[in-house]
């Protein structure tokens, strides 16, 4: 009466339900503990169900045409090394909950993968009697999937190998090893497409050897290290000012943004010892800068004057903090680097107060430049 | 299959039943096109850049509709000719190069002659260098803000101004206008005077404006941006260049204290208490005669709150979407002739024309008059700032006292 697949399913439904009662017991039924193992459960009665109702595929004895061409009917399949990366995958995965989240990810990849590749597998070998047609649709269905993922694992592979090759040999040596090895690919490339008489077996062997020969240098590199790449020493003019240079990448922080190099608020220029603002829209240059309230403004410092120096902008005092019974303020302050002659720099500006409209209280907002005392602009945020 | 004797007149019956309703249809699909309250016309220009993109839309539109017009009637005939009346299928044939040939090139002839002046125009809307004016517009849910920046030009701007709800400029003066927003995407648009403009925070957009005369001109968000997008809406007001001027010295006119036992200075204490930490009124000072500073940023959202330092002098309120004065007095303002809207606008809301019914179910239940982010048990995904305002539970006396000090801010 019990077919085998009916029995299998059969078994987990009771195990199922029955970690569902002792969980339901023991943990207080615990909402997604229970959902989960009672959806188990569901699952496996159902798949029950259907081996039930359809015998595991068996044909009945009365359908001739259906003996012929019936899974069943045909031979076992055939050998498989699914099985044998599913175990790795899965013995991978407990490694992976006690190293690294990492390994966790990969154990399930590579779970999922085996699952799907032996189930299509599986399928297709008993599709049916003729061994080439089960290799057909397996191909069918599982080329549109493996081909593109195995060619962006294959490039990613060549690519990671190519950037571990170039940091790890001087950066000039690198410019002229991939300007070789890039003129020789076109070469190699046009040589085959004009010569259409080069076996295939000599391409496939060249390529073999030219991929395996960057991935296993890419591996070397990996292993050698990078090269020591010495970071922007650049000393702090103003320290003190806006405290001590703490990056040694002159855009860092402040330039993250495409967008501050896009949309210009104004363009604060260091020339001759004094600050001119250039602002979109606005003719000339004006004496005072206004700056939106609580929204961001793209500000650009370019320095023409001779030497390092980087633009302050004084955005006034803010409490400290609101709730403490003696209010104490700190100067708000934006700075950017050291900036070198003609170079310049992005900083964002969020001003979250109005300037004084007094033009003589004391905290005026403004444009300054630390060693050049000429050199202060009016910042006016409404 | 044969056909039943009565087919031909139930097809007849049944087309004339569709007939009625379709003619229906077209007719109110005609007269909607006159209505009379309807500012928002594209197809009537009050300005150069709204005329512009008029006259590059115009053409491409007629032809557009007569093609339009032919394609239908000749699909129709052939619909009714050829319909399937149990005849023999006609010879079926494939490939035509001249004709094919023909579709192709009169098609991208077209295109041409319309790419041509679109470009141009594109340009000419894109002109930055002839401005006279510049004003910061910032969108975020569910008003404008406008600020006018110190600069030489709109006639020499020595303060920041900052308003809402309705932007004032000069007629006949090229503005561009740098468009901007705090937080999700807007998009500024009056229809009469320009095309849209998106509103994206981190990026700053230009448009021209330029009003050929006098008036007050309606548009509306058009970028779907929450809850109340439909109620983020914007008046651009021209004046004519003395009148701007006024209008700017007004608005940087020195803050005047409601005078002492007045319901006005009672409401400037409830203002100072509820409603000052997030809406400046510029000049107000607190007891120990400290300017106060709002800090909406510590409360809203986007980080702004309109400023109110002179909201009877503009008309509406709350992203432009409720009057401040009566429907008449709000008809007067909006078919005002040219010649005589300076004059009227920078009136102000005056005692005859003040409507409080607005403002008072306003500061009442904000969020009741106008759907916001502002329920405080649900605020967790904005780090409990509200987006909009809040329902200040404020009582009857503080609403009357807060209306008596805004009346005053003129």
């Amino acid at each position: 009466m019990f077919t085998t697949g009916s029995k299998l399913f059969l078994g987990g439904t009771v195990l199922s339900l029955a970690a569902t009662l002792i969980y339901g017991a023991t943990e207080g039924g615990g909402p997604l503990g229970t959902l989960g193992l009672v959806s188990v459960t569901i699952v496996f009665a159902f798949l029950t169900g259907i081996n039930f109702w359809v015998r595991d595929s068996n044909v009945s004895s009365m359908d001739t045409a259906g003996i012929e061409s019936s899974a069943a009917a045909h031979a076992a399949p055939g050998r498989s090394m699914w099985p044998l990366i599913g175990g790795a995958g899965a013995a991978l995965l407990p490694v992976g909950l006690i190293v690294g989240f990492a390994i966790t990810w990969v154990a399930l990849i590579v779970l999922m993968i085996a699952t799907v590749e032996w189930m299509v597998q599986a399928w297709s070998e008993g599709a049916s009697s003729d061994p080439v047609y089960n290799l057909g649709i397996r191909r069918r269905i599982l080329h549109p999937m493996e081909l593109p993922v195995l060619g962006a694992v294959g490039l990613g592979l060549i690519i990671f190998s190519f950037s571990r090759i170039m940091l790890h040999v001087p950066a000039a040596a690198g410019a002229i090893i991939f300007g070789c090895i890039a003129a020789g690919v076109v070469l190699f490339g046009s040589l085959i497409a004009t010569k259409r008489t080069v076996a295939r077996s000599l391409v496939v062997a060249l390529c073999t050897v030219g991929g395996v020969g960057v991935v296993g240098a890419g591996v070397a590199s990996a292993v050698a290290g990078g090269r020591h790449i010495a970071k922007h020493e650049i000393p702090s003019y103003a320290e003190g000012t806006c405290g001590a240079e703490t990056s040694g990448e002159s855009d860092d922080k402040s330039s993250r943004a495409i967008a501050a190099k896009s949309n210009l608020a104004a363009t604060i220029i260091l020339e001759n010892g004094k600050l001119r603002a250039d602002v979109a829209g606005v003719v000339g240059n004006p004496e005072v800068v206004t700056v939106p309230r609580s929204a961001n403004s793209f500000i650009r410092f370019k320095n023409l004057d001779h030497g390092k120096f980087r633009l302050v902008v004084n955005l006034g005092k803010e409490v400290v903090d609101p709730k403490a019974a003696t209010l104490t303020y700190r100067e708000v302050k934006e700075c950017t680097q050291a900036v070198e002659e003609g170079g310049d720099q992005f900083i964002i500006l969020k001003p979250v107060t109005p300037s004084p409209r007094d033009p003589s209280a004391p905290d005026q907002f403004s444009f300054s430049v630390p060693g050049v005392d000429s050199a202060v602009l009016g910042i006016v945020v409404p | 299959m044969p056909v039943p004797s009565n087919a031909g007149s139930h097809r007849r019956s049944r087309a004339r039943r569709l007939a009625l309703p379709g003619a229906a249809i077209a007719a109110l699909t005609l007269l909607s096109s006159c209505a009379k309250d309807a500012p928002q016309d594209t197809f009537q220009p009050k300005g150069d850049n709204a005329r512009n993109i008029d006259n590059l839309q115009r053409t491409p539109f007629y032809i557009a509709g007569g093609v339009f017009v032919i394609v239908f009637f000749v699909v129709m005939f052939c619909v009714f000719k050829f319909r399937d009346r149990g005849q023999k299928i006609p010879k079926q044939t494939h490939g035509k190069p001249a004709l094919e040939i023909a579709l192709t090139i009169l098609p991208a002839l077209i295109l041409i002659g319309v790419g041509i002046p679109t470009v141009k125009t594109l340009f000419m809307l894109a002109k930055t260098s002839d401005t006279q004016c510049v004003i910061n517009v910032t969108g975020q849910q569910w008003w404008w803000e406008y600020d006018y920046p110190v600069q030489a030009g709109c006639g020499g701007i020595t303060e920041p101004i900052v308003t809402s709800g309705e932007f004032v400029f000069p007629a006949k003066m090229n503005v561009l206008l740098k468009i901007t927003s705090r937080d999700v995407i807007h998009s500024f648009w009056i229809p009469a005077l320009n095309g849209k403009r998106d509103a994206v925070p981190g990026r700053v957009q230009t448009l021209r404006m330029e009003a050929d005369q006098p008036g007050i001109y309606a548009g509306q968000c058009t970028e779907f941006c929450g809850l109340s997008h439909a109620y983020m809406r914007m008046d651009a007001v021209a004046l004519d260049a003395a009148s701007f001027e006024t209008w700017k010295t007004n608005q940087l006119a020195a803050y005047e204290s409601p005078a002492d036992g007045t319901p006005a200075k009672t409401g400037e204490s409830t203002f100072l208490t509820q409603c000052s930490r997030c809406h400046q009124v510029n000049g107000l000072v607190n007891a120990d005669g400290d300017p106060v500073i709002s800090r909406p940023d510590q409360y809203v959202y986007s980080g702004a709150a309109p400023n109110l330092t002179n909201l009877m002098t503009r008309f509406d309120f709350a992203g432009a979407s409720f009057d401040l004065i009566t429907d008449d007095c709000r008809d007067k303002l909006w078919s005002a002739k040219p010649a005589d809207f300076s004059a009227l606008y920078l009136k102000g809301v005056t005692p005859e024309c003040f409507d409080p019914v607005n403002l008072r179910e306003w500061l009442r239940n904000a969020p009741g008059k106008k759907p916001m982010y502002a329920d405080p048990t649900k605020l967790g995904p904005t780090d409990g700032k509200t987006r909009g305002m809040p329902n200040l539970n404020l009582t009857e006396d503080q609403i009357d006292q807060i209306i008596s000090y805004l009346t005053e801010r003129k």
